[in-house]
């Protein structure tokens, strides 16, 4: 059977297979249609009702079933949710499996989690560092904010405080 | 004078987590790429993917069969089975055969419970998944049941076609 345990595992080659059938295009179709809106409709249903109060439940649930040790945060003020991720579940099994079947993994998560907030009303600021350390910030689209300094919002937990936030490539995402 | 501590099987399993099991939701997006792939390619691609995922990415599971037996097909379906949420199942190593019964596949139960619209194949991806994988390590595989629960047997002899009116359509 194709489990969850390994889910990681086959999802990252099932990238890998997609794009070498029709290349990048056809990746992104599969993040959205796929993923975003089947996949995760659950996500969705919860973040286009409820909105910050939304997110707060659907990553509440799945970080924790993912990440039993918890390495990550969310914090939250009435005008935005953040998370900081320093040790990503995801891409860390693949990192301690020696697993890179496609160059660009977490590209997967914006992929599906931006058509998300898109139809949900919200803006997305996002850094991955691609070695397992990441964050997140939502806000309501329309609000100017920039994205918080480092510590504002996230304090100590802020992923950008890491002493191994500052490897590889950095891939950011401004609303 | 001590008791010796109680200790677990080496993991057969070629890919490990941290967490004894995966997170449940994750069928959601095994369901939903079975669907995204089979409107894409249809189902002989569909069919090409599976394939494709058992030689390349399950290569050292195949690899571990074709070295260690049939022993190793049991091991293997026992860990990996007990690394899914809320399955229930058996497995029974015969002298040319090891033959799993899925009791209540947790796959299809979660789907359920979620209310998700099951691809109607679904079921055949354990067949094409697990008998390529067992046709390279010399190994034969056969299907019958589904929808929630099944039996495969894995047999060092020759079996009858597989007969795919025998494996259930998912609802």
């Amino acid at each position: 059977m194709i489990g969850t345990y390994d889910f990681c595992g086959h999802y990252e080659w099932t990238f890998a297979w997609l794009e070498k059938k029709g290349g990048h295009p056809l990746l992104l179709e599969y993040m959205e249609e796929a993923i975003s809106r089947d996949s995760q409709s659950h996500a969705r249903k919860l973040i286009e009702s409820e909105g910050f109060k939304g997110m707060i439940k659907y990553w509440g649930h799945t970080l924790a079933e993912e990440s039993p040790e918890q390495a990550y945060t969310m914090s939250s003020r009435e005008d935005v949710v953040r998370i900081d991720m320093h040790d990503c579940p995801s891409k860390g099994f693949l990192i301690r499996n020696g697993l890179e079947q496609h160059r660009d993994y977490c590209d997967h998560c914006i992929q599906w989690i931006k058509p998300v907030m898109d139809d949900a009303g919200f803006a997305i600021a996002h850094e991955h560092n691609h070695c397992g350390q990441c964050w997140w910030e939502f806000r309501k689209r329309g609000d100017s904010s920039a994205a918080s300094q480092t510590g504002e919002l996230g304090g100590e937990a802020d992923a950008r405080l890491l002493p191994n936030w500052k490897q590889k490539t950095h891939h950011l995402f401004s609303p | 004078m001590n008791s010796p501590e109680p200790c677990s099987p080496p993991s057969v399993l070629p890919y490990t987590d941290t967490k004894p099991q995966g997170a449940a939701d994750f069928f959601f997006a095994i369901n939903a790429t079975f669907r995204f792939v089979i409107s894409k390619f249809g189902t002989e691609g569909w069919v090409e993917y599976l394939r494709d995922m058992a030689r390349e990415y399950y290569r050292p599971v195949w690899h571990a069969w074709k070295v260690g037996g049939l022993d190793a097909v049991a091991r293997y379906l026992v860990q990996s089975f007990e690394a899914e949420p809320d399955a229930v199942f058996a497995v029974r190593r015969d002298k040319k055969s090891v033959v799993l019964d899925v009791v209540e596949c947790p796959a299809i139960k979660h789907l359920r419970k979620d209310g998700r619209i099951i691809v109607p194949e679904f079921c055949q991806h354990c067949y094409f998944q697990y008998s390529e994988m067992a046709r390279l390590a010399g190994f034969h595989m056969r299907l019958e049941g589904g929808n929630g629960a099944c039996r495969q047997t894995f047999s060092s002899e020759a079996l009858p076609p597989q007969d795919m009116k025998l494996i259930a359509d998912a609802k």
